[in-house]
């Protein structure tokens, strides 16, 4: 990102005139060809590059906002640096891809995605950086906290019945992944870092367990038949391959 | 900052048990919805009443790629 200089987070609040076609109402036809100006050369395209750095750092600036209460310091100098880091990453991914961008969608709203993107992750990477992340194969057992004795033992019943399907249905790497996600709370970008892993395969696991135990469920009438949806596993994959390489309580470590 | 978080709980709340149980059929991917979240952001910002079924059911069960969807429409309402 050599021919682009960083700009201060304060573009972030108030963009250049330069910049006017990115509030131009979604609807409206692109008011310039960017494809043709950042894939040429001369002036044009460090112009061009100049303005799309502007609507990364706006992009940055509007997720990491978003997500200040997440930061472990959101002083303004701290934000300052994520949201330039997350915007020149961002920049340089897009201009990877700047050949499969076709049009579908406004230029500016393609850019946008981008780094929101990297300031998203980068702010939960940073809201994780110190805490451990623990796999924990463990026998879940339901809360006692719920709203009145009807709910409670409603509540309390479908959740021995989960508790239950977790060990019948799930793998251990299954278990480990599903209660690292959804019951500690570890954003699936931290996880897929400190294994190594990504989003993508991830959710697929996730996905997996959910539709195993919907299906456990519907089994043992915890769930009405029309509720278990469609078994349409990405991809059969019964045991992944990290399987074997997680113990029963290891520990991602920290970053 | 160092955080040492206290001790794990190993119980199910409801919260964990309704995501756990999310039907998040049609299957989409992680990347396909990256791929399609600039074309579903400008559709939902047109018309609120927009449906794209499985990138409706993937934001359900991947709160990571919802706050970004979410951000995107903001950020485009407000543009």
């Amino acid at each position: 990102m050599t021919a682009v200089r960083r700009d201060s987070s304060r573009d972030a609040e108030a963009p250049p005139a330069s910049q006017a076609d990115s509030r131009a109402p979604v609807g409206d036809p692109e008011p310039r060809d960017w494809v043709s100006a950042l894939g040429g050369t001369g002036p044009e395209q460090s112009t061009a590059l100049r303005e799309l750095h502007a609507l990364m750092i706006r992009a940055a600036g509007h997720q990491v906002w978003r997500m200040r209460a997440a930061l472990p310091d959101p002083s303004p100098g701290a934000v300052d640096v994520i949201v330039n880091q997350a915007a020149d990453e961002a920049m340089t991914a897009l201009l990877g891809k700047l050949h499969t961008f076709q049009g579908r969608s406004r230029f500016t709203t393609w850019a946008f995605k981008f780094a929101i993107l990297q300031a998203a992750t980068e702010v939960r990477r940073l809201q994780w950086q110190h805490r451990e992340v623990e796999l924990r194969d463990v026998e879940l057992r339901p809360s006692p906290a719920h709203e009145g004795p009807e709910l409670s033992a409603e509540g309390i019943d479908l959740a021995g019945a989960v508790a239950r399907a977790m060990s019948r249905v799930l793998t251990p790497y299954q278990r480990r992944i599903a209660v690292a996600l959804l019951v500690d709370g570890v954003p699936i970008d931290v996880l897929a870092e400190r294994l190594g892993s990504s989003r993508g395969a991830l959710y697929k696991t996730l996905h997996e367990v959910r539709t195993r135990l919907r299906a456990e469920l519907v089994a043992t009438g915890y769930l009405p038949v029309s509720q278990a949806g469609p078994a349409r596993l990405p991809q059969a994959s019964p045991i992944s391959p990290t399987d074997h390489e997680v113990s029963p309580t290891s520990s991602a470590g920290t970053r | 900052m160092s955080q040492t978080p206290g001790p794990r709980p190993d119980v199910l709340t409801d919260p964990a048990v309704e995501s756990l149980l999310q039907d998040t059929t049609p299957w989409l991917s992680c990347e396909e919805c990256f791929e399609r979240m600039d074309t579903y952001a400008e559709a939902a910002v047109h018309d609120p009443q927009h449906l794209d079924e499985a990138m409706t059911a993937h934001l359900r069960g991947c709160s990571a790629c919802d706050e970004e969807a979410q951000s995107l429409i903001d950020l485009l309402r407000a543009s």
